[in-house]
C-alpha cells in the first residue's frame, strides 16, 4: 500500500506536464467567467420578474427558476449540446453549428440562473418595506428608491450567497471535459491515455480543484464576516 | 417529433427502466451512507476536541472537490491503494456519499450550533446527564430543523448521479446516451430523461419545502431550507 | 459531609461566593443561608449579578471561588477523606439538580415534546419511572397549573404564560426541595404575567421554598419574605420586605427603588 501511496502523491508527473494542465485550468477559469457572467444576467432579470406585480411574468419566471434549479448540470450541459443544435437548425431552416465551449457556457450560465435568481430574489425581499415606505413619504420616486436604497442593500445581502454560488459554479466546470472542452479534467485524461499512471494524476487533480475550492471559499468567508461585522450584509 | 418519440423512446423503456432502478438504488445507498458517515464526522468535530481536525480536513475535501473528479479518483485510484471498491456500483456510491457527507456534516452542525442553549440548560437543569440531553433534546430538534436540507441533499445525490454513467455504471443517463450515439436522434430520448430527471428532484425539493413549512407550523422552529 | 457545621434548617448554604468572567468579577464574596419555606426575591439593577448568582445555585455557572451546600452536601466538588477537594461526577451533579427546579426567563420549553412530555420527560429519563406513571404525575402538575387542557398541545401553540406556567410544572414534577426563578416574568406581555405571578404566589402559600430574581417589585414586596438588594455583585441590602422597602440603609438601594417603582 505504501508503494502506491507513494506513487499517487507522486507530483512529479503533475509537474512535468504543468503547462498543459495550467492551460487546462485556464480553458475551466474561461468557462467559469463566461458562464458566471451569463448566470448573473439572467439571475437579475428572472429574479426581478419574480417580484413583478404582474401575475404572467411571476409565473414565467418561476417556471424558468424551478426548471433549471432541478435540472442536472451535465443532462442539461448533454441537452444543449446534442439537442438544440439540432432543433435551432431546424427553426432557422439553417446548420447551427455549437461548439463544446458554447454549449458549456450555455448550459452551465443557464442552470446557475436557475439558483442564483432565487438569491436575487431573496435578497431583494429581504429588504423590509419600512425602507421604501419612508423613501416615498419623502418625496422620491420609485425609481429613486430602487437605485439608492433598495439595490445597494440587495447586493450586500445578496453577496455572500452568490459568491457560494460562484464557487459552486467553479466546481461545475469540471464537467465540460465531458464534451470535449479542453479543460484540465480532459487533459488529465489525455495524459492518462498516454502515460497510463492515474494514480497521482487524478489524485493531484482532486487536490488541485481541492485547493483552489478551498481557498476560495475561505477568502469569501474572511470577506462575509468583514462585511456583517461592517454592517454589510 | 411524436412519430420519433415512438421509435426511439418506447421500444426502449425496459432499458430505461432498467438504467432507472440502478439510478434509484446507487442514490438511496449513497444517502444512507452520506447520513451515517455525515453525522459521525459531525459528532467528532463538535464533539472529539483532539479529533476535531481529522473531521474538519475530511469536511473540506469532501465538499471541496468537484463530483467527477471524486468518482474518477474513487474509481481509478482506490483500488490500487486500498483494494476496494472492486465494481464501478460501488465506486459510484462511495463517491456520491463522500461528497454528500461533507454538506450533510456541515448540516448537521448548523443545527447544533443553531441550538439556544437554554435547551440544554433546561435539561440540565432537571438533572438530565449530557449523553441523555444529546439524544432526547439535541438530536431530535436538530433533525426536524434541517430534515428540509437532508431531504434537499437527496436531491442533490441524484443531480449528482448522471455522472456515474462516466464511469460506465448503467444507469438512466448511461442508457439514454448510449440508445443516442445508436441512433443519432437525441431530440426525444434526451428530453425525455430530462423530464424525468426534473421531475424526481422537482419532487424532493417541493417535499423538503413543504416540511419545512409543516416543521414551522407544528413546533414553531425556524427551518433553513 | 460535615452536617455539624451545617444548621438542618438551610437547604441552601451560600459561603464566599465569588464569580468572575474572565477579568470582570461578577460576584464578590457573597454568603447567605435559604431556611427552608422562604421566599426569597432577589433584586437589583441590570449587570448586578442577580441571574448569575441564581445560576450558580444549580452549578449551571460554575463558581470562581466559594462554596453552595445544598442540605449540607458540597455542589460541584467532593472532600475526600485525606481532607483534599475533588470535582465532582457528573452524575452527582445531576443527582443534585434534579432536587433543585428552575424556571427561565426564556422557558425553554423542548418545542418537538407536548406539553404534557415536557413536564413527563424529566420523570422518564431522570427518575426513571415508567410512561404511564409519568403521563399520570404530569397531567396532575398540568392540572395544578391550570394547563390540564392543553397537555397535548406543542409549545408553538401556546402563549407566553402559558409555556411559562408548563415550564413551571415541568420543575415542579420533579418535586425539588427549593424552586429557582429567573427572570420568569420579563420575557411576558404585561397582560400575560399576571397568570405567572398567581402561581408563584400560589406555590409560595404552600410553602416551597424559592429564590426568585425578578423586577416585579410587587411580588417581591407582598408574596415574598426576605428580599436581597444585589448590587454590582455585593448583597447591600438582606431582609424582610417591609425593612428593604420601607427603610433601607444602603443609599444604592433607595435610589434603586425610587427609579423603579418612581
Amino acid at each position: 500500500m505504501s508503494e502506491t501511496l507513494r506513487q499517487s502523491l507522486d507530483l512529479s508527473l503533475f509537474w512535468e506536464f504543468r503547462y498543459t494542465l495550467l492551460a487546462g485550468l485556464a480553458q475551466n477559469l474561461y468557462v467559469f467567467a463566461c458562464a458566471a457572467v451569463l448566470a448573473l444576467a439572467l439571475a437579475l432579470i428572472v429574479g426581478l420578474a419574480r417580484l413583478s406585480a404582474n401575475r404572467a411574468v411571476r409565473a414565467v419566471s418561476t417556471v424558468y427558476a424551478e426548471l433549471f434549479r432541478n435540472t442536472p448540470e451535465f443532462v442539461l450541459i448533454i441537452w444543449v449540446y446534442y439537442v438544440l443544435p439540432i432543433l435551432l437548425s431546424r427553426m432557422l431552416a439553417t446548420k447551427f453549428n455549437m461548439s463544446p465551449f458554447l454549449a458549456a457556457v450555455l448550459a452551465l450560465g443557464v442552470a446557475y440562473s436557475g439558483f442564483l435568481s432565487e438569491t436575487v430574489r431573496a435578497g431583494v425581499q429581504s429588504i423590509p418595506r419600512g425602507h421604501s415606505e419612508a423613501g416615498l413619504s419623502l418625496g422620491m420616486t420609485r425609481f429613486q428608491i430602487l437605485r439608492r436604497i433598495i439595490i445597494p442593500q440587495a447586493v450586500r445581502r445578496m453577496l455572500p450567497e452568490a459568491l457560494s454560488q460562484f464557487v459552486s459554479l467553479f466546481k461545475a466546470t469540471s464537467i465540460v471535459s465531458l464534451i470535449a472542452v479542453p479543460d484540465i479534467m480532459y487533459q488529465v485524461s489525455m495524459i492518462n491515455v498516454d502515460q497510463m499512471r492515474p494514480l497521482p494524476l487524478y489524485t493531484g487533480a482532486a487536490l488541485l480543484f481541492c485547493l483552489v475550492i478551498i481557498a476560495a471559499t475561505q477568502l469569501i468567508q474572511i470577506l462575509s464576516d468583514r462585511w456583517r461585522k461592517r454592517g454589510w450584509a | 417529433m411524436i412519430d420519433n418519440f415512438n421509435r426511439f423512446v418506447v421500444p426502449n423503456l425496459g432499458l430505461l427502466g432498467e438504467g432507472l432502478w440502478i439510478t434509484i438504488w446507487i442514490c438511496a445507498v449513497a444517502f444512507a451512507m452520506a447520513v451515517v458517515i455525515g453525522a459521525f464526522a459531525c459528532i467528532v468535530r463538535v464533539y472529539v476536541p483532539f479529533l476535531r481536525i481529522v473531521a474538519v480536513i475530511y469536511i473540506e475535501f469532501a465538499r471541496a472537490t468537484p463530483i467527477l473528479v471524486q468518482l474518477l479518483w474513487v474509481n481509478y485510484v482506490w483500488p490500487e491503494l486500498f483494494g476496494f471498491p472492486k465494481s464501478v456500483e460501488w465506486a459510484g456510491v462511495i463517491a456520491l456519499a463522500i461528497q454528500s457527507s461533507g454538506y450533510l456534516a456541515e448540516t448537521f452542525r448548523s443545527g447544533i450550533e443553531g441550538l439556544s442553549r437554554g435547551q440544554v440548560e433546561a435539561g440540565l437543569a432537571v438533572g438530565m446527564p449530557r449523553t441523555t440531553i444529546f439524544r432526547r433534546i439535541i438530536v431530535p430538534q436538530v433533525l426536524l430543523v434541517m430534515a428540509p436540507s437532508i431531504v434537499n441533499q437527496l436531491a442533490v445525490i441524484v443531480k449528482a448521479s448522471t455522472l456515474v454513467s462516466v464511469i460506465a455504471i448503467p444507469d438512466l443517463m448511461y442508457d439514454a446516451l448510449k440508445i443516442v450515439n445508436q441512433w443519432f436522434e437525441p431530440i426525444e430520448v434526451l428530453t425525455f430523461v430530462a423530464a424525468i430527471y426534473v421531475t424526481t428532484i422537482y419532487t424532493l425539493s417541493a417535499s423538503a419545502k413543504f416540511i419545512a413549512d409543516r416543521f414551522r407550523v407544528k413546533y414553531g422552529l425556524s427551518t433553513y431550507a | 459531609m460535615s452536617a455539624a457545621a451545617h444548621p438542618p434548617a438551610a437547604i441552601l448554604r451560600v459561603s464566599k461566593l465569588r464569580k468572575a468572567f474572565g477579568y470582570h468579577e461578577v460576584l464578590r464574596d457573597i454568603s447567605f443561608d435559604i431556611a427552608a419555606g422562604s421566599v426569597v426575591s432577589i433584586i437589583g439593577a441590570s449587570g448586578s449579578g442577580k441571574s448569575t448568582l441564581l445560576r450558580c445555585l444549580n452549578y449551571l455557572e460554575e463558581p470562581t471561588a466559594g462554596e453552595i451546600y445544598l442540605n449540607g452536601e458540597p455542589m460541584g466538588f467532593r472532600v475526600k477523606s485525606d481532607g483534599k477537594r475533588v470535582a465532582d461526577s457528573a452524575a452527582n451533579l445531576g443527582r443534585m439538580r434534579a432536587q433543585i427546579g428552575m424556571v427561565f426567563q426564556q422557558f425553554n420549553l423542548w418545542p418537538h415534546m407536548t406539553a404534557e412530555q415536557n413536564v413527563a420527560e424529566a420523570l422518564i429519563q431522570v427518575k426513571g419511572l415508567g410512561k404511564a406513571e409519568a403521563s399520570k404525575i404530569a397531567r396532575e402538575y398540568l392540572a395544578k397549573v391550570n394547563l390540564l387542557e392543553k397537555a397535548d398541545a406543542y409549545p408553538a401553540r401556546l402563549s407566553g404564560g402559558q409555556q411559562q406556567r408548563v415550564a413551571i410544572a415541568r420543575a415542579l414534577a420533579m418535586e425539588p426541595k427549593v424552586l429557582l426563578f429567573d427572570e420568569a416574568t420579563s420575557s411576558l406581555d404585561p397582560e400575560l404575567t399576571g397568570e405567572v405571578l398567581e402561581v408563584m404566589r400560589q406555590l409560595a402559600l404552600e410553602g416551597m421554598t424559592m429564590v426568585v430574581v425578578t423586577h416585579e417589585m410587587g411580588f417581591a414586596r407582598e408574596v415574598s419574605n426576605r428580599v436581597i438588594f444585589l448590587h454590582q455583585g455585593v448583597v447591600e441590602e438582606d431582609g424582610p420586605p417591609e425593612q428593604v422597602f420601607g427603610r433601607p440603609t444602603s443609599e444604592r438601594c433607595r435610589q434603586f427603588l425610587s427609579s423603579v417603582l418612581g
